[in-house]
Parts: structure tokens; C-alpha cells; sequence
């Protein structure tokens, strides 16, 4: 795939330069978002018109509004801000919210999420904690930033910090093996699956065992310096191979369908591989990325598996994953563009199948698909419906309640579509604290607003809406939850309202993205 | 496969129309549904009991004395009903049912640290790597669960999953297969006394403090309403997936096999003779549930007032030992007496095993430390050919001597021994096949 060449390393160049340098050094390219917008509409639609099949209709101000929180922040609105732009009549008031929510440090936070998921085999290990914060607080730092992304790629690919204060739990947690880091890097920077040829070659695969092998060399001569007093830290070491299964020949370093390279002028194995990482030679970073994105707004990529380009496994629209990959290198590798550039698509901003509607295939994207709550979503979904404060939670990763919850409820699917929880877990959503919290009488914020005077019940039933579900009740629903609350006795008054918000926060509309 | 796609394969229209139509009109939380015929099905069915001894037990002192070494200590042997085979002083009710089990006595693994030692245990792999192994109550339960049972397919009582949750976990098998789980969430409080009885109920099955059956009526209905409003607004796989889910948990809550966690209706003659603490009733909830067709259930004896480490005998071993063994020996043994009384012996296969063993030597508090060299499990019941020791250790505890057994070969056994090939391959999210177990079966030990 022809990308444009933005910066090449030469022999010459000096790894140290780049790393560590933060802020953005984009091309001038302010004018090009609006078109690259406009770009993914006019594909789709050219798309849709040649298969013969309608889009949905624009998503309503609510379904637009509680979406664009959950994917930009990971969490619901409160009921002050979905009141806000509700009652907001300036045409583009959404796009103003993409804005605004793009440079909130909620979304930074919630970036750093779904990249540490991503990043790690086991999510939550409460054994971890340390490390987890520090790979945490790393990530959103580059987010906040809005470092170019292929930087972040190659400051993490040399990464030796650990603890609180750095990525290496990346690393630790796969135990330093040059196999585990070669086929995770592989997967989720390059998009690809070099890792299925790590025990023996496939007739109709492009990667050879030597592909495998030969990338994960480069992690060959990572080691781990003994714990100290100052915190863990990741050395690159002088000596250390790889070696085919069963074989005793070191296999040498090489780019994935490359030719075997040793570039020692170029810093350690680990900055050889940043170097071409971020270099024009590398012709995936950009296309997984865009479609690794793509698929978080989305809930499916433009490749799918998302690990696995390949000319056996075609994008579904190829054009359009061609065009956002050069689009997103020549903005410099600007992920907060390309998440501002997606959202403001008619194409995002469109409504999931309705009753009655007809069946669009999915790989179309002619609907928005349903996406499921991850269980981190749903926790601090929940706390904000119980607090109703969006005031950041910054031991969160730390908070023995949330770790059980995530424990409890974590899910394996790569798929958002996939609703995964079981009984066991339904149980706890029916009966367990972390409901009752924004349902009990004592211990709700939510409840504890609702009791204000002067409100009417009609009122009440309004704002529990809007904190779960973002929208304003139906006509036949406020009929329902008024009457229902009404018939209360006194003393049971604000005991029926949390019986309306507990309704509300169990419902399939609440644990879902639609 | 992916779960959910799974569940819409498995989940017939049939099915679906019945669990739909134990929707929440008619029904309340105040009456119980009547019995389903299903209970009576189950005896077929096989199923597994793991007694977990969190900690690490100390095989020396259980099951492979060594009463002619200094490190044997101060427990003596006794015959059991297996000729040649000798138990500890302290189990003599298990030795009278000995010849239903058998005891591997040359496990030797290489794990001795509690979190990784336990991930070996009850995964079968070593911890460490990308792939989230599930544990074994989760792969059993996948292929053993019936998806019309009301009740959840792996139940784990006590269980103290601190060390290492992963250990724990369903794994890349995902939440669909996680234990439903009694006591989890006290480990370490819910002492008992001599006058009480362990109070186990299922997590989260009880209604939350303060709401009555009658509130929780009316929120359900309130709840139906919404979600089915939603639903039916929605067609699509993940609101169906939530209504069919929630409409489980709903249908265990009410359901009267949901009352096999009411212990209250067993004789106190029956409870007091597994023992009163939350091993000896947790046995008995297990007998309950097998009963009632649950394919895997986990019953964790970690110690004695309230539940903890309490194999880890670092001090004052035999103390310690003792007073567990008394624990164990009427818990175990009642239960294979019961089960065998209602014919569920047959198709119940029992393992017993922690982390890994403690050490031979004495060490200067009376205590063993952890020692994954050389140590016991046991098997008994349900396809396993008892009234026999496998492998064999050198007469100071400390090397196995014949047939060495690592942690797959003996997952792979049990598997085998509840008819399910350990070769049987599950994909991860992936797209890797991972076996159940990588070991081959241990013929000797299966009937």
C-alpha cells in the first residue's frame, strides 16, 4: 500500500532524538478533516447505492448524545449535561460536544483504557495494581498530549520504566518472552498475525516461521533488572537470541517480508525496530490503527478480525480504509483528528436497526451497530448515575470494589457487539452494591436530588431518565413511573424512586451503546 | 466460536420460547415455581467435586506418611479398608471408604508460590504467557452443563481466589462460564462455633438488604416493562442476550431448585455429621447440587474459623493438620456416603488437591513449608479405580521415586474420568485452539 513518505531514517540518525519529545509537530492539515469526513460518507454512500440499500435514519439528539459520551469518555452524561444539549437548538451542537469531550480528561483517561486493554493479556490483576497505574498514567499522557501516534508506538517499543511511573507492566506481564511480545506487538501495531507461523510455516500464508521469528528477535535481549528501591526498570542487554523450535541456529533479526537486517549503528534491537516502526518502511502501523479506531467507534473494523490484514482476508471497503490511512499519516499520525474526523461522519452519527426496519449486513455500516458496555463502562456508568458528579476518579484503578467488579464481570470478546455476561453476573447486577448504590435511599445522589422540593413526581421520573438512559421519558413510560411513584405512601416515596432508577440501570438500553 | 453467537446456537426457539415464557407476569418472588421434571434427568449425568485445600496440604501428614523417617512427624498410619493402603491417624472415616479412592502420591510440579501454584493446579498450564487458561470448573461445566437447568453449572463454594483471581477465572471462555459462587465475598469472616452452622447461601442470590419480596415484584415489573419495550424496539442479538440472561437470574431466584441452598431443610442428624463449618456444610450443599444435576461444584476447606490459608502450615503443622483433618474426614466421607446412597457415586468423581505439598523436613516452628517436588491428590468415585496409591516417593519424602504426574496429566484424568475427551480444543479470542488438558489420561487410575 503506497503511503507518502513523511520522514526517513538514515543511518545517521539518532534514536534519542525522538524519544521523549512530546507535543505535536503536525503537517499543516487543519483544512483536510473536514474532507476526509465528508470522504467516508461519500464512499459509504457510493457503497450503499451500488448494494441497493438505505441508511438508517440520523440517530435522535439522545441516542447521539449518550454514544458519543460512552465512546469519547467512556461513561454516561450527568443529568446537567445531557439537559444542556437537549435543550441546545444550535444546528451544530454536535459538533461542538465532539470538541468539547475531545480535549475533556475524560477522554484522555478513556483512550488510556482501551489501549491498556488492548495491551494486556490479563486485564484486571489486582496483583498488579502498581504496574497497571503506571502503564495507566503513561498512556494518558501521551493521550492528553495528543502525541503523534506512531511516537507513542516507538517510545513504548523502547519503554524501560515500570512501576508507577511506566509501561513495562506491558512487557512483565507476557513474563519478557521475545515470542509473546513479537506476536502482541505484531497484532495490534501491525494488524497482522506473524505469530501463526511461530511453530511451522502454512502453505497459503504469506509469514514465514523466519518473519516470526526474525521480528521477535527483535525483543530477544530484553531483560528485567532486579527490583530496587527506586522501582522496576526494563535493560536492553548486549547479548540474546531466538532460536526456531527445535533448532540451535539463532534466527537474525528482520522486518516482517523483509530481507534479515542487523543495523547495530542504530541503537539497540528494541530501537532498530522503533526506528522502522515509525519509518516510511513500514506500510501497517497506519492501517491497523485507523481500523483498530474505525472498529471502537463502529463496533466492527474495515478489517475484521482486526489482527489480521492480509491479502486472504480483504477490507470490506478498501478505498475508504486506504484513503483514512494516508489521511491519518500525512495529519502526522493525529489520533484526536482522526476520532473528531469519525465522529462528525454522517455515517456515526446514524441510528441502529429499529423494528420494522430492514437488514442491513453490518459490514455496510449503513446502521450503527449495538455495542455493549465493557464492564469498565458499566462500572463508572453506574457511579456516575449513583454520585452524579463527573468529577474524575483518580484511585479508580486502584478501588478494591471496582477491581472486584471488573473481576467479576470481565469479558474476552474482541467483538463489541457481543453481549458475554451470564447468571452469575446478572445476579450481581439484580442484587449485588453496586446497583443499590444509585437505587438505595441512603446512599444515592441521585435519590438524594430527586427528594428536592417543589419538583412534581412527573419531574423526578424526568431526571431519572435523563441520568441512566439520557433521553426523556416516553409518553407511556412517564404515564407508568408517575403513577407508580405517586401510589407510594408517603414514607415509601423516595424508596419508589429508586425502584424507578433500579429499573432504569438494569435495563438492556442502559448496559448497551445503540 | 464467540459466546454469544454460541448461546443463539444452542438456545433453540423451543427453549426460548420457555424461558420467555417464565417472564414475570403470574410469577412472584413470593411463591416459588412448581418443580421441573428436569431434576430426575440429571442422574445420568456425570459430575465433579473438587475439595480444594487452600494453602497447600501437607502430604506427609495425609495421605503418604513416612512413619519410619524423622520427617514423617508425629502422626501415625493407619490400615484402611484397601489392603496395603495406609492413611493418617486422622482420617479414619475416609479409610473406611478407601477403596473408592485412589491416591496419586507422585505429583511433582514445579510451582511453590500460592498464586502461580494455584493457576497450575486449576488450569493445567503454567502461569504467565497471553492465553487467559480457564479454570477447570469452567471447562467441565461447558462440557458437562445442561442449558435448560436452572441452576449455574460450576458452583464454587468459599472460594479465597485472592492470591490469584486468575486462577479463578472462566478464563478466555468468558463470563457466560464463571462460577456462581457461595461465601466469596467473606473469606475471612463467617467464623463458626460449636452451636452454629456455616451459614453458606449463593452471592447475590438473596435480595439486596432492605427490599422485600414485594418491592422486588414490583421492581421487576417495572423492569419488564422497560426491557421488553426495548426489545422489541431492538431487534438484534445483544438486547435479546441481556433479556434472555436477566430472565435466568429472575427464574433462579424464584425457582424451587434455587432451594437447594437452603440447608435448613437437611435433619441436624445429617448436618451435624458432615460438621458444622463451612467445609463439612459445604459438602453437604455439594451433595445438594449434584443431586439436582449441577455438573461441577467446588467445595475450598482453608481453615477452620472462617476461611483462609489454613494448609499453609508454616508453624505448628500438626495442630494444625489435626484439626483440619477432623474437618475433612467427616465433610469428604459423608459426602461419599450420601452420594453413594442415592447412586450419584457412580457418576461423581471426586479430586482433592491444593497448590502443591509442603516440605518434608521439619522446620524449627513445628512447621513444612511449600514444596511442589513431591506431594499427594486424590481421586475417588465416580469412574476412578480405587483402594490404590499411584507413583511412589523415596522414604524421606523428598523425590518422586515412579511415575511422576504433573498438573496436566492429572486434569486430563479427571476429564477423562467424567467422559470428556482432555484433547477437546476451545478457541480463544485469538483464535487460538487450546486443549482442555495437554496430558494423557492415567490409565491405571481409572476403572
Amino acid at each position: 500500500m503506497p503511503l507518502p513518505r513523511f520522514a526517513t531514517f538514515g543511518g545517521t540518525f539518532c534514536a534519542v532524538l525522538f524519544f521523549g519529545v512530546s507535543g505535536d509537530f503536525t503537517p499543516s492539515a487543519a483544512s483536510a478533516e473536514p474532507s476526509i469526513s465528508q470522504r467516508v460518507d461519500d464512499l459509504l454512500a457510493a457503497r450503499w447505492k451500488e448494494q441497493g440499500v438505505e441508511a438508517a435514519a440520523p440517530a435522535d439528539d439522545s441516542e447521539l448524545l449518550r454514544r458519543l459520551y460512552l465512546d469519547l469518555t467512556g461513561v454516561i452524561p450527568t443529568v446537567a449535561e445531557s439537559r444542556e444539549y437537549l435543550q441546545d437548538s444550535r444546528p451544530e451542537k454536535s459538533r461542538a460536544l465532539i470538541d468539547r469531550l475531545l480535549v475533556s480528561p475524560a477522554h484522555s483517561t478513556h483512550l488510556a483504557d482501551v489501549w491498556r486493554d488492548l495491551m494486556l493479556p490479563r486485564k484486571f490483576d489486582p496483583n498488579q495494581t502498581a504496574g497497571l497505574i503506571g502503564l495507566q498514567n503513561w498512556l494518558r499522557r501521551q493521550f492528553v498530549d495528543n502525541r503523534r501516534y506512531d511516537r507513542v508506538v516507538a517510545d513504548l517499543l523502547v519503554a524501560t520504566g515500570g512501576d508507577e511511573s511506566g509501561p513495562a507492566l506491558f512487557y512483565t506481564a507476557v513474563g519478557l518472552k521475545p515470542e509473546e511480545l513479537g506476536a502482541t506487538t505484531a497484532r495490534i501495531f501491525l494488524g497482522v498475525r506473524l505469530d501463526c507461523a511461530q511453530c511451522h510455516n502454512h502453505p497459503f500464508e504469506k509469514w514465514t516461521q523466519q518473519d516470526f521469528w526474525g521480528y521477535a528477535a527483535f525483543f530477544a535481549r530484553l531483560q528485567q533488572r532486579s527490583r530496587a528501591a527506586a522501582g522496576m526498570r526494563l535493560v536492553d542487554a548486549d547479548s540474546g537470541e531466538v532460536f526456531l523450535p527445535d533448532s540451535k541456529s539463532a534466527v537474525p533479526t528482520r522486518y516482517p517480508g523483509g530481507a534479515p537486517v542487523e543495523s547495530p549503528e542504530r541503537g539497540t534491537r528494541r530501537e532498530q525496530l522503533a526506528i522502522w516502526m515509525v519509518s516510511a518502511d513500514n506500510p501497517y502501523l497506519a492501517p491497523a490503527t485507523v481500523n483498530f479506531v474505525w472498529a471502537q467507534l463502529f463496533g466492527r473494523g474495515l478489517v475484521e478480525p482486526l489482527d489480521d490484514f492480509g491479502d486472504h482476508n480483504p477490507a470490506s471497503h478498501p478505498r475508504l480504509l486506504d484513503e483514512l490511512a494516508q489521511s491519518f499519516v500525512a495529519s502526522g499520525y493525529d489520533l484526536r483528528r482522526l476520532y473528531r474526523s469519525l465522529t462528525n461522519t454522517r455515517a456515526y452519527q446514524l441510528a441502529s436497526r429499529r423494528a420494522g426496519g430492514p437488514e442491513r449486513p453490518a459490514d455496510l455500516f449503513a446502521e450503527m451497530a449495538v455495542k455493549t458496555l465493557s464492564s469498565e463502562q458499566l462500572y463508572d456508568s453506574l457511579s456516575r448515575v449513583a454520585l452524579q458528579s463527573s468529577a474524575a476518579m483518580s484511585q479508580r484503578l486502584a478501588d478494591p470494589q471496582r477491581q472486584a467488579f471488573l473481576i467479576k464481570m470481565q469479558t474476552q470478546s474482541q467483538t463489541a457487539t457481543d453481549f458475554e455476561l451470564g447468571v452469575p453476573q446478572a445476579l450481581t447486577l439484580l442484587n449485588g452494591t453496586e446497583l443499590n448504590r444509585a437505587a438505595d435511599a441512603a446512599q444515592s445522589g441521585l435519590l438524594a436530588a430527586l427528594e428536592a422540593p417543589f419538583m412534581t413526581d412527573g419531574q423526578r421520573v424526568e431526571i431519572a431518565f435523563l441520568a441512566t438512559l439520557a433521553r426523556e421519558p416516553r409518553d407511556s413510560e412517564r404515564s407508568r413511573f408517575v403513577e407508580y411513584v405517586e401510589s407510594a405512601s408517603p414514607d415509601k416515596h423516595k424508596e419508589a424512586l429508586g425502584d424507578v432508577v433500579w429499573a432504569l440501570v438494569n435495563n438492556a438500553e442502559f448496559a448497551l451503546n445503540h | 466460536m464467540n459466546p454469544i453467537r454460541e448461546l443463539a446456537a444452542t438456545i433453540s426457539r423451543r427453549q426460548w420460547l420457555r424461558a420467555s415464557g417464565l417472564g414475570l407476569v403470574g410469577a412472584s418472588m413470593s411463591g416459588w415455581l412448581p418443580a421441573l421434571a428436569a431434576q430426575q434427568a440429571q442422574a445420568a449425568r456425570r459430575h465433579c467435586i473438587l475439595l480444594w485445600m487452600n494453602g497447600g496440604p501437607s502430604q506427609l501428614d495425609t495421605f503418604d506418611l513416612k512413619p519410619d523417617h524423622a520427617n514423617g512427624g508425629q502422626f501415625k498410619p493407619i490400615a484402611t479398608a484397601a489392603p496395603g493402603l495406609m492413611f493418617s491417624e486422622h482420617l479414619p472415616k475416609l479409610a473406611e471408604l478407601a477403596e473408592q479412592m485412589a491416591v496419586v502420591r507422585s505429583l511433582s510440579t514445579k510451582e511453590g508460590d500460592h498464586g502461580r501454584g494455584a493457576f497450575l493446579m486449576r488450569t493445567g498450564y503454567r502461569p504467565g504467557g497471553p492465553v487467559e487458561y480457564p479454570t477447570i470448573g469452567s471447562l467441565v461445566a461447558k462440557e458437562l452443563g445442561d442449558d435448560e437447568a436452572e441452576l449455574p453449572h460450576y458452583v464454587s463454594i468459599s472460594p479465597y481466589a485472592l492470591f490469584n483471581p486468575a486462577a479463578y477465572s472462566p478464563g478466555f471462555l468468558g463470563p457466560r462460564y464463571a462460577a456462581a459462587t457461595v461465601g466469596a465475598a467473606s473469606p475471612a469472616g463467617a467464623a463458626t462455633d460449636a452451636t452454629t452452622y456455616a451459614n453458606l447461601k449463593l452471592d447475590d442470590l438473596q435480595l439486596p438488604g432492605g427490599v422485600d419480596a414485594a418491592q422486588a415484584d414490583r421492581r421487576l415489573q417495572l423492569w419488564d416493562a422497560l426491557e421488553q419495550g426495548f426489545v422489541a424496539d431492538r431487534p438484534g442479538s445483544s438486547a435479546l442476550a441481556h433479556q434472555l440472561v436477566y430472565r435466568r437470574a429472575v427464574r433462579l431466584m424464584r425457582s424451587q431448585a434455587a432451594s437447594a441452598f437452603n440447608l435448613e431443610q437437611e435433619p441436624t442428624t445429617v448436618r451435624d455429621a458432615y460438621g458444622r463449618g463451612r467445609f463439612g456444610q459445604g459438602c453437604l450443599l455439594a451433595r445438594r447440587l449434584v443431586e439436582r444435576g449441577v455438573p461441577f461444584v467446588e467445595v475450598t476447606l482453608g481453615g477452620i474459623e472462617g476461611n483462609s490459608v489454613g494448609w499453609d502450615t508454616h508453624q505448628n503443622n500438626f495442630t494444625a493438620v489435626k484439626s483440619l483433618s477432623g474437618e475433612l474426614d467427616a465433610g469428604w466421607s459423608t459426602l461419599m456416603r450420601e452420594l453413594a446412597d442415592r447412586g450419584l457415586l457412580a457418576s461423581t468423581t471426586i479430586l482433592w488437591m491444593g497448590e502443591f505439598g509442603r516440605t518434608p523436613q521439619i522446620n524449627a516452628q513445628g512447621g513444612r513449608d511449600h514444596f511442589p517436588n513431591a506431594w499427594s491428590a486424590v481421586l475417588a468415585g465416580g469412574a476412578i479405580r480405587g483402594g490404590q496409591a499411584y507413583g511412589r516417593t523415596s522414604a524421606d519424602g523428598m523425590a518422586v521415586e515412579d511415575n511422576p504426574v504433573g498438573s496436566s496429566a492429572l486434569l486430563a484424568t479427571l476429564c477423562a474420568a467424567l467422559g470428556i475427551d482432555p484433547a477437546t480444543q476451545n478457541t480463544n479470542s485469538m483464535g487460538r485452539p487450546i486443549k482442555i488438558a495437554e496430558g494423557q489420561p492415567l490409565r491405571e487410575l481409572l476403572a
